[in-house]
């Protein structure tokens, strides 16, 4: 097996096999289920609103996924150097490179973890609904270069900043800035800054494909422009996080 | 013979707005294919026939469709956003004698009652013509079965807090 | 040599480090690398290691710049860092395949239990690394440095957390070691392990080395006087023969005194033993590798 496959399956295994990455899952887990329990208290929901559900929780499941992934990639890095256990891994013969790509493929098994975790919520509270498997698939094809892409920001916070302490504090203010456009309202969007904020934050183009295919029935091929937009954004967070693993000394 | 002059004056201009008022004629009947008891996320279809009963060409016709939720306490009019994306059928001229038929396709989104209407007016007359009402009720159809979403909400964090307490038992038993 | 540092300075964040730095290490030598905290041993480690850049000076491991080489050499290289983390939910088998596996290795159980009892590790099955000891911890770190049967090690603090027994246990690992050609560089606190250990070593103050070479050549260097404790059978010693030593204090049944440097202290027992003094036990105070130590790094804070 490869550094870079032995590498990922230990990520992995950070994530299903200890109590800290459980508990992460949990956290997520409980969090889905809490948005679920209060869809089944309103009883009289119209199609519309029945995709509308669809569509928050693809947009939830979103936006914990990108979490997840921060927290993921920055213990890789952060984490790791803080407990003693990164200087070991860099003094084996396993090339920088190797190592970065095991960790890559260590966020993004998480994040497939959480996309399987989120299948059986969307299940249960669309399936009657309208577009359920477009949304899973656009949550699929669009989800992952965003959530990823924190992943690996995540991963380039922790290379470059002292503490992981730090590295989190940070990777939330850019999160909950990526966020901030839809907790503020459409209105605040429209306006020329907002507008222009929405044309390049990633999670923008991702809820903005949501609402095309889920609510608008509009077709994934489509979504072509916000896809581009989250794609140059994994780009960039990978450059970030390999720039930055290249720098880690001890 | 002032009197006479008024009283003609006054004949015709009734006699003219009696025209207008009768130059359409909008007919709405529900397509033969609508299902006897329809449900949220059926697709209804009405049919429309809008006809000049004048003696000269109605202008400039516009002729639109509008629904309202007529349950007691509830009674509103609805969006049609997401019912349908044919809300209006215009023409340029109609002749006299001549008739404009339309389909109104429906997705029913919210169940209910409802009441839905046809409008017409032309760009030279003076009165909206509309078109007798078709009522039609929309049965629930559950879009959250609790079934699904109770075993799934209580039973994903369950199985990950089993997970949790198998490796910290697997844990303890190796000391 | 196996480590070869000359004139090695290196700055962190525009901050001086290490500025004048020297170092070798042979095959089979165990080389004690000693000095106070913030000295610059760790930063002298990170640069043989590849992981810092020099900003002068030459430095060579297992014959290569480290810089160039430094992940491919690593298969000959066994390390124990100071900080040393593990990954808690992990068995100790587990832990030592996967660093076995980095290393393009695939041992079988058999040889992983024997590594293990090597360095005196028996676990339960399914203990995770997370419920070990601190001393447990290093012993199992220990066993990952040697997965590679390297040539070279590197150990920062190796006996930090072990009892007694548990540092001697590692001694004789670290000799036997030795003994067999490996070379090893020993970060440490502990002077005795440094005087069980180690032949040659060097001290570093503020980012020089003050001091390198064999230790006996060291304390010989030192120009002062050698203090000893001499325990006799009968109160008080005879007038005479004292001409090479002076008595500085008596407490108890114990005499205190100082040897002259210019005199071998056996030629200083036997004028003694033949002017009568009844000495029935000779201990040494000070003189030896502390006080070298502190003798050196107090002249350099000074």
């Amino acid at each position: 097996m490869s550094a870079t496959s032995l590498i990922a399956r230990k990520e992995a295994g950070e994530l299903l096999l200890s109590l800290r990455g459980l508990a992460w899952l949990m956290a997520v887990a409980v969090a889905l289920s809490i948005f679920g329990l209060l869809l089944v208290s309103n009883t009289e929901l119209s199609l519309l609103d029945n995709a509308q559900v669809v569509y928050d929780m693809v947009g939830i499941v979103t936006a914990l996924g990108g979490l997840l992934a921060l927290v993921v990639g920055l213990d890789a890095v952060a984490g790791e150097r803080e407990r003693g256990s990164l200087v070991p891994l860099l003094l084996t013969p396993a090339s920088r490179d190797a190592i970065l790509a095991g960790k890559l493929g260590g966020v993004a098994i998480a994040w497939g973890v959480m996309y399987a975790l989120s299948l059986p919520y969307l299940w249960a509270v669309g399936s009657t609904g309208q577009n359920l498997w477009q949304g899973m698939l656009v949550l699929a094809l669009l989800g992952s270069p965003v959530v990823l892409g924190f992943g690996f920001f995540g991963m380039a916070l922790g290379a470059r900043l002292a503490s992981a302490r730090t590295g989190l504090l940070t990777g939330l203010i850019a999160l909950v800035l990526s966020v901030s456009p839809l907790l503020l309202g459409p209105s605040l969007r429209q306006s020329t800054i907002g507008g222009a904020f929405d044309a390049v934050n990633p999670f923008s183009a991702a809820v903005n494909a949501y609402d095309a295919v889920i609510i608008d029935s509009q077709t994934i091929l489509a979504q072509w422009p916000h896809i581009a937009v989250a794609i140059i954004w994994l780009i960039l967070a990978l450059w970030l996080a390999r720039s930055g693993f290249y720098r880690v000394v001890r | 013979m002032k009197l006479a002059a008024l009283l003609l004056a006054i004949g015709f201009a009734l006699s003219a707005s009696a025209a207008s008022a009768a130059s359409l004629a909008v007919d709405l009947k529900p397509a033969g294919s609508n299902p006897p008891s329809p449900q949220m996320g059926d697709t209804l279809s009405f049919h429309t026939v809008i006809r000049n009963d004048a003696t000269t060409p109605v202008d400039g016709l516009i002729a639109w469709i509008s629904l309202v939720q007529i349950d007691k306490g509830k009674e509103q009019p609805v969006d049609l956003e997401d019912w349908s994306a044919h809300k209006a059928v215009t023409a340029p001229s109609l002749d006299p004698g001549n008739t404009l038929e339309t389909d109104w396709p429906m997705r029913l989104i919210q169940s209910g009652k409802y009441r839905v209407v046809v409008s017409a007016v032309s760009r030279n007359g003076t009165e909206l013509t509309a078109s007798p009402f078709a009522d039609f009720t929309v049965r629930q159809k559950p879009v959250v079965e609790s079934q699904r979403v109770l075993p799934v909400v209580i039973g994903l964090p369950l199985l990950i807090g089993g997970g949790m307490l198998w490796r910290r038992t697997g844990r303890r038993s190796g000391t | 040599m196996l480590i070869e540092i000359d004139k090695l300075r290196t700055s962190l964040g525009g901050t001086a480090v290490l500025r004048n730095v020297r170092l070798s290490l042979g095959e089979g030598e165990i080389y004690g690398l000693l000095g106070p905290n913030g000295a610059g041993k760790s930063t002298t480690i990170a640069v043989a290691l590849g992981l810092l850049r020099p900003d002068a000076g030459r430095v060579r491991v297992l014959g290569k710049d480290p810089r160039l080489v430094a992940h491919e050499s690593y298969g000959n290289l066994g390390v124990l860092p100071e900080q040393n983390g593990f990954y808690d939910w992990m068995s100790a088998h587990e832990y030592l395949h996967f660093f076995a596996a980095l290393h393009g290795r695939r041992p079988g159980q058999n040889e992983m239990r024997r590594r293990l009892a090597d360095v005196g590790i028996e676990p339960r099955p399914r203990q995770t690394i997370g419920t070990y000891s601190r001393g447990m911890r290093q012993r199992l770190g220990l066993a990952r440095a040697l997965l590679a049967d390297p040539k070279l090690l590197i150990l920062d603090e190796p006996t930090n957390g072990l009892d007694p027994r548990g540092r001697r246990e590692i001694h004789d690992i670290l000799l036997g070691l030795a003994s067999r050609g490996v070379g090893i560089l020993l970060c440490t606190h502990l002077l005795d392990d440094v005087d069980r250990l180690c032949r040659c070593i060097g001290i570093i103050v503020e980012g020089r080395t003050v001091a390198e070479g064999a230790i006996v050549d060291l304390i010989g260097n030192e120009d002062r006087l050698v203090r000893f404790r001499l325990r006799l059978a009968n109160d008080p010693p005879p007038e005479g023969g004292n001409q090479h030593v002076s008595v500085v204090a008596h407490e108890g049944e114990w005499w205190v005194v100082d040897l002259d440097p210019a005199v071998a202290p056996e030629m200083a027992w036997r004028e003694l033993l033949f002017c009568g003094w009844p000495i029935a036990e000779i201990r040494r105070e000070g003189g030896g590798l502390e006080d070298l130590y502190l003798t050196l790094t107090e002249r350099r804070a000074a």
